[in-house]
């Protein structure tokens, strides 16, 4: 068998910090984009719900079936 | 469904031995070559890397990168490519997911 290498610290060093660095990257980024998703699913449920009664009243309407009949 | 379950289990333990007696010589390798290469570094090695990034600075600031040959320079590509993809793989870690993030 090949005898295995003698990595060079500097590379070795870059290695692990690259991997230390990105994973507090990863982590920051996520914290970051969590509260902003949860406010957009938030929105994308308001909206629904707004576009829902519209449909719901619309729908009566065709129908003739209204309080107001 | 029941009896895929059951011929399952009866021929698991033998798949499970076969993996095992697979896996074995081919993770003593891996481990050989991994306990001298994927080691991380000492604080002993600290100096012996702040020197290679001096030399590294002196051959930008004297310009004798341009005496380097293609095969180095391909070579140090491929070395700094390796670096990015550490740095890729701590954030898959820290984000629990391989493409995007699950929020």
């Amino acid at each position: 068998m090949v005898p295995p290498v003698q990595v060079s610290p500097l590379i070795k060093l870059g290695r692990y910090s690259a991997l230390v660095l990105g994973m507090a990257y990863g982590a920051k980024r996520y914290s970051y984009l969590k509260p902003r998703a949860e406010e957009e699913r938030r929105v994308a449920a308001e909206e629904k719900k707004r576009l829902d009664e519209l449909k719901r009243i619309e729908r009566e309407l065709a129908e003739g079936d209204t309080i107001l009949k | 469904m029941a009896r895929f379950i059951r011929n399952f289990a009866e021929k698991a333990p033998a798949l499970v031995s076969a993996a095992v007696t697979y896996l074995k010589p081919r993770l003593a390798t891996f481990w050989y070559y991994a306990k001298v290469e994927l080691v991380p570094p000492t604080p002993a090695e600290i100096p012996a890397a702040s020197q290679s990034v001096k030399k590294i600075i002196q051959s930008a600031k004297t310009g004798s990168f341009k005496q380097l040959t293609v095969k180095e320079a391909v070579l140090n590509s491929l070395v700094t490519t390796e670096l990015r993809m550490w740095f890729y793989i701590g954030e898959i870690i820290s984000k629990r997911g391989i493409v995007g993030y699950d929020v």
